[in-house]
């Protein structure tokens, strides 16, 4: 698939979203569950990253 | 529930449409199967299988015009959509691929021809099964390809990272194949027909209350009209347009559960 220029495309959009959903989703769970403000924001740079370093493996190296 | 038109019968107050336009009443009695959408899915079936019996049953060398419009949908949809995406598999999925889209097409243009007017895929359970079976193909041809292990290793682990790393990383990707892909897809779909159908409400029903209004209303209102019209063929394009990307990344799944390497 990565040598197909539109898939790559979607499988990134797919990652970029799923990343901060999922990290950010944890996040808030903690926050709820701790009383705490800080783990969404952290959740949701963390799950951005991820998802970064993520399409960096597939399509960058 | 109030349906389509009965603002009209509200006085002088614009009601504009919201989501309540979409839930319609059942057409017989009490039964909840027999809605407008129901009816228009049947209708689309309906409707394609005869154009394409017809399209294919006088098959000739010098095609006729009818032969003509139903090769060439299948030839954009088989070369576009199935071998240049899939690969040399692809004929196997063209089946699935045509049907898919030339469903979606038709049951979006429902959205924009005179008295039917209403886009099936705005009520979402039907974008969302059309996403599940996707979904469902996806998954099983790259298990039958790949062999369970090896197909769920290859979405979880990405080779070359060292392991703590995959902590981050196998929850993307798990959220990438399992959630966000279907939803997106059926998503996608929903939304695009269900903000199409809610413009050209606004606009029209728009345009028909400021012709009751008061005479400088009146003259207000050819605008509205002519909005709308201008939307409607806009709205053309979206319906192709999301038929087009819905089988578009139906295809690329496929050929990503193909694909050798991640």
């Amino acid at each position: 698939m990565s040598q197909n220029n539109e898939g790559a495309a979607w499988t990134i959009l797919g990652y970029l979203l799923s990343g901060p959903l999922f990290w950010g989703g944890v996040g808030y769970g903690l926050d709820t569950w701790l009383g705490t403000g800080y783990f969404l924001a952290s959740g949701l740079l963390l799950g951005m990253g991820a998802a970064l370093y993520l399409v960096w493996l597939r399509f960058g190296r | 529930m109030r349906s389509m038109y009965s603002f009209l019968a509200e006085g002088d107050e614009f009601v504009p449409p919201s989501s309540r336009d979409f839930v319609l009443p059942p057409i017989f009695g009490d039964n909840p199967y027999s809605t407008k959408p129901i009816f228009l899915v049947f209708l689309s079936v309906i409707l394609l299988s005869l154009f394409f019996v017809m399209a294919s049953r006088k098959a000739a060398i010098v095609p006729s015009k009818m032969q003509f419009a139903g090769e060439t949908v299948y030839a954009y949809v088989r070369n576009e959509l199935g071998r240049d995406i899939i690969g040399h598999e692809f004929m196997r999925f063209v089946p699935y691929l045509f049907s898919l889209f030339t469903f979606i097409l038709v049951n979006n243009w429902f959205g924009i021809i005179p008295m039917l007017q209403f886009p099936t895929m705005s009520r979402i359970s039907f974008a969302y099964v059309l996403g599940i079976i996707t979904f469902a193909v996806f998954h099983y041809v790259g298990i039958r390809h790949h062999g369970i292990i090896k197909y769920l290793k290859d979405i979880l682990f990405m080779p070359g990272v060292p392991k703590p790393v995959y902590i981050l990383l196998t929850p993307i990707e798990v959220a990438t194949y399992l959630i966000v892909r279907p939803l997106t897809l059926s998503l996608r779909l929903f939304a695009n027909m269900f903000a199409g159908h809610l413009l050209l409400m606004i606009f029209i029903l728009g345009g028909e209350h400021l012709l009751q209004g008061a005479i400088t209303l009146k003259l207000v209102s050819p605008f509205a009209f002519a909005f709308g019209i201008a939307l409607t063929f806009f709205e053309f394009l979206v319906q192709c347009l999301q038929a087009y990307i819905f089988t578009l990344l139906t295809a690329l799944y496929i050929g990503g559960a193909l694909a050798d390497e991640h």
